[in-house]
């Protein structure tokens, strides 16, 4: 991929053994830094790959120009006007800057400003040449890898992830003179650590990927990801069974090896009476194994493993791997037989000594709170109090079990096994479950009203709680997940299609706390930096922000109303009409802002003059009437699809009413027709805004 | 050639460290966590001087005392431990040819190194490494020391710590640790359970029924006030002898559920507390002998750095 007048780059930075999740980030960073680097100086390239392995980042850019095209500047000196004095001779001015730059004032050309004519120069300016500037790129593309946490090694003082171990530079068959980490760069790589231990002298850049091949080693990190997956969709296949294949496992799976070679291994059928998340969990967290179902989504005892060797003898690494999991999943299984000798309701005096945050108290005291705020919830929402309070109270219990003290991804589940073990009422059993519902973003929401109750409590309380001792998240900075949480907040208001909005329910969460723990108007900002979450969250499914800003205009704060409205108006906002009636409002509010007039009465039909404005003023006492039961219904769509029809009126109106005339009375009654019209859109959303 | 018994895993690791320029030690004659507490690795992972050694080191943690019921829990077992200052730039390949002198051949077992820091607040020290996978079984652990007793470790002190119950349960392919060939003796096989299964279920029921909680806080609020007179007195060594008693009698605490949880927190501050200040007075005792093992330029740096 070179020629006479471009090259390929290659560089690899190998190292000790990355840490798994962040390879793809490093890698892709670098990648970066050296393109960007490259066409800062104008030099442009074909194509640029990042690679990454456990033991390597690196980079190869194909088609580089050796040099930039030479480029011309304008060097802008003194005004023309300034250039010289009144016997026609140079003045010091013109000398001075001419001397400057190695030529004399009869050199100097006049060059065309904003601010009239002044002496300047043209001159070339040489393009930079790849051999020159690449050592640089490639240093200052290692600088700006983003390093998580940065450690020493050895007797130096170079900081990385882990030790660096060697460099290679190369264009085309040419080393770069590069000297980073107290290395210097070479041609000299090396494949995998067992299947290919010597050092591998690359002969030329565009080699990289085949001898790495040759060395045991896919450097590229998708297409092992992609590698890995075909394997493990094998190994279940032929056992009819499917592999759960999670992306974030897939990637670290993908992290850890550079050679993958996948293998099955399987577990005693006795387990399989733990609950099944349990062992999941067991497999995926500790050991990085996929897990299998049966067609009828069992869990089946089984597990693949994903190797970095061709092993000379396989079984021996499947027996190993067989012989970890069996002490964690008995593991498991003793903590759930344990759990259950104690019912979930009696570990609730344990929270007591558990703290939440030192000024919010206990996991004990939020229990408390969130049970009455899930009961007043559960009830606004026309669903059984008593379920949702007693699935608050039990809530947090499983906390302190010891299932979750060895997996604390299980929360939520653990605790359903023991309240459904204990006797618990299959709602209250749902409501421990589903409280932690949506686990991320994305993720399914809670199944009934009861266990959306409980998680709205749990989400409103820590919401009050942290906003109210002044810890709101900032930056990058959400140790409660705060921003998680509200958008959860938006997800289950919108589900459940709450009645009441942010506000309402918010003053009820603040009444649990004692006084004077929380500051005044903690509400108003729980408010506004939830409603705040409402501008991306739309933007991700493609509405625009103006749609939003129309709804929230309105002041609504209650988003099962606000979603209503947003998806009509987003709707609305494709018709024809919709942006000859958005601009008539703006037209509207405009003239409104600027009336003088007293614009509280109504509109004198007697007093109006013009067809159209009778016209106008008669169709909007029919829109008028027609509105109130869709805005009842909230029937959105239907009331905009009825405003809709004002377009007409209203763009004729525009057309031939002289809406401010100097007759008094008239214009009065003219702004009295328009604020009429206005707050027949109001009372929906704000187009103006849009 | 896989050894046959527990003491020849040891003897292999011992001949094949002391031949890569280990010192190789004996352990400790105290009761500590983890080989991390031997002198030989706290404190000298402090300061500029060079130091290589490797050695067993008993580690008790009455915690995880099960009564010699659980094949795989003892409160009393076994450590490797290697330390190399400054951590050679071939540590690794050292560790995996150390793999090789025990039998593992890394063609055949799937041999990992996976990503874990590890840290340790009592001692106020943290460091960057792995956990060594065999076939998915952790066996080691590997660490850079980045920072010991609070001061920052230059040059680096690279860590390797061997489980070698784990590892000889692995080697000898048995599932129950008390099943160990540990010797072949006149009198035929001995095993770990003939040497150490009375000794489990008598620590266990000592350390979880019997210890005396109201000594053991003496003793505690004792060897806090001694670390901090001998620190006093310039007697590093001693003062940390103390800082390691300390750290055990709040394990011993810990075991009998004598302290709530943020209490917890609380005495392994004041452990901390303690291990920095050890730290900080052998790091200055160690000055005032002008570094002898240290690189000539990096003593000099370390001396001028500390007027």
């Amino acid at each position: 991929m070179s020629s006479d007048t471009t090259a390929s780059l290659l560089f690899e930075l190998g190292t000790e053994e990355l840490p798994a999740g962040t390879l793809e980030h490093m890698a892709t960073a670098l990648c970066k830094g050296i393109s960007d680097g490259l066409k800062a100086h104008g030099l442009a390239f074909e194509k640029a790959s990042w690679f990454a392995t456990p033991r390597r980042l690196s980079a190869v850019v194909m088609g580089v120009t050796r040099a930039a095209a030479d480029s011309s500047e304008q060097v802008l000196g003194p005004p023309a006007a300034a250039a010289k004095d009144k016997a026609d001779h140079w003045t010091g001015a013109a000398t001075g800057f001419a001397r400057k730059h190695g030529i004399t004032p009869e050199d100097l050309i006049l060059i065309d400003t904003d601010k009239g004519p002044r002496l300047g120069l043209q001159r070339t300016v040489l393009g930079a040449k790849l051999t020159e500037v690449a050592g640089q790129v490639l240093s200052d593309a290692v600088a700006a890898i983003p390093v998580a946490k940065r450690m020493r090694w050895g007797r130096g003082r170079h900081e990385f992830l882990r030790p660096v171990q060697w460099l290679v530079a190369l264009l085309d068959e040419n080393v770069i003179p590069l000297e980073l980490f107290g290395l210097t760069a070479d041609r000299l790589t090396y494949g995998h650590r067992f299947h290919a231990p010597d050092a591998i002298a690359l002969r030329r850049a565009d080699d990289y990927q085949a001898e790495l091949r040759n060395a045991w080693v896919i450097a590229d990190f998708k297409e092992r990801r992609q590698l890995i997956r075909e394997q493990v969709m094998a190994i279940a296949a032929a056992d009819n069974a499917v592999a759960v294949i999670s992306d974030p496992l897939l990637n670290e799976v993908t992290g850890l090896v550079e050679w993958p070679v996948a293998l099955k291994g399987s577990f005693d059928n006795e387990f399989l009476a733990v609950p099944a998340q349990a062992l999941i969990s067991s497999m995926r967290e500790h050991q990085k194994y996929f897990h299998l179902l049966n067609s009828d989504q069992q869990l089946l005892p089984a597990f693949i493993a994903v190797s970095n060797i061709d092993s000379s003898r396989p079984a021996t690494v499947v027996q190993g791997n067989e012989k970890v999991i069996r002490p964690r999943l008995s593991d498991a299984a003793f903590f759930f037989e344990n759990d259950k000798k104690t019912t979930l309701a009696s570990r609730q005096a344990r929270l007591n000594g558990v703290v939440f945050q030192h000024q919010l108290g206990t996991l004990a005291d939020k229990t408390q709170r969130i049970s009455a705020l899930a009961r007043w919830l559960a009830e606004t929402l026309d669903a059984d109090s008593t379920v949702a309070e007693r699935g608050a109270e039990l809530a947090k219990c499983d906390l302190v079990s010891e299932m979750v003290l060895e997996f604390p991804d299980l929360q939520g589940i653990a605790g359903a096994h023991y309240a459904n073990h204990d006797g618990e009422q299959q709602g209250v059993v749902e409501a421990i479950e589903q409280h932690y519902w949506p686990k991320f973003s994305g993720d399914a929401l809670p199944q009934s009203k009861e266990a959306a109750a409980v998680a709205l409590a749990d989400r409103f309380d820590t919401m009050v709680g942290i906003f109210g001792i002044g810890q709101h998240p900032s930056g990058s900075k959400d140790p409660f997940a705060l921003r998680r949480a509200s958008v959860a907040i938006i997800r289950l208001l919108i589900a459940v299609d709450s009645p009441v909005g942010l506000a309402a329910i918010g003053k009820q969460a603040v009444t649990q706390f004692a006084e004077g723990v929380l500051a005044s108007d903690v509400t108003a900002s729980v408010c506004e930096y939830t409603l705040d979450r409402l501008r991306a969250w739309y933007e991700d499914q493609g509405i625009s922000v103006g749609v939003l800003r129309a709804v929230l205009a309105t002041g609504n704060d209650n988003p099962a109303d606000i979603d209503r409205r947003v998806r009509a108006l987003n709707e609305f906002a494709q018709s024809a009409s919709a942006q000859a009636l958005a601009a008539a409002n703006k037209r509207v509010a405009n003239i409104l802002a600027k009336s003088a007039d007293d614009l509280s009465g109504d509109t004198q039909a007697a007093s109006l003059v013009e067809p159209e404005e009778i016209l106008l003023f008669e169709r909007l006492s029919e829109t008028k009437a027609s509105l109130p039961p869709l805005l009842a219904e909230k029937d959105y769509r239907g009331a905009l699809t009825v405003l809709a029809q004002l377009q007409a009126p209203v763009d004729a109106f525009f057309d031939k009413v002289m809406v401010n005339c100097d007759e008094a009375d008239l214009r009065r009654n003219r702004h009295r027709l328009l604020t009429d019209l206005r707050n027949q859109f109001v009372s929906i959303a704000d187009i103006a805004q849009m | 050639m896989i050894p046959e018994t527990f003491q020849e895993l040891i003897l292999r690791l011992q001949r094949f460290w002391g031949s890569h320029g280990c010192v190789i030690l004996q352990p400790l004659d105290m009761e500590v966590g983890a080989g991390t507490f031997h002198p030989a690795t706290f404190l000298r992972a402090i300061g500029p001087e060079n130091w290589n050694a490797a050695y067993v080191q008993p580690s008790r943690r009455p915690a995880d005392g099960r009564y010699g019921d659980n094949p795989n829990r003892l409160q009393h077992y076994y450590q490797f431990q290697v330390v190399m200052k400054p951590s050679p730039r071939n540590f690794q390949q050292l560790y995996l040819d150390s793999l090789t002198a025990i039998g593992v051949d890394a063609l055949e077992h799937d041999v990992r190194f996976v990503e874990d820091n590890w840290e340790s607040p009592t001692l106020g020290a943290w460091g960057l490494g792995w956990e060594v996978w065999l076939n998915g079984m952790e066996v080691s652990q590997f660490t850079y020391f980045q920072q010991a007793g609070g001061i920052e470790c230059f040059p680096v002190t690279g860590e390797i710590t061997y489980g070698l119950e784990r590892m000889a349960m692995y080697l000898q392919n048995v599932s129950s640790v008390y099943d160990l060939v540990w010797a072949h003796t006149p009198s035929g096989p001995v095993t770990y359970g003939d040497v150490f299964h009375q000794n489990e279920v008598e620590q266990s029921t000592y350390n979880f029924q019997e210890a005396d909680t109201d000594q053991l806080l003496k003793t505690f609020n004792f060897c806090e006030s001694e670390v901090l007179r001998l620190t006093g007195k310039k007697l590093p060594l001693p003062a940390y002898e103390h800082v390691m008693k300390a750290s055990h009698a709040f394990n011993l605490l810990d075991a009998r559920h004598a302290i709530g949880v943020t209490e917890r927190q609380r005495y392994i501050l004041r452990v901390r507390t303690l291990a920095k200040a050890v730290a900080q007075s052998y790091y200055d005792s160690r000055a005032a002998l002008g570094f002898p093992q240290a690189d000539a330029d990096l003593r000099t740096q370390a001396l001028e750095n500390q007027t």
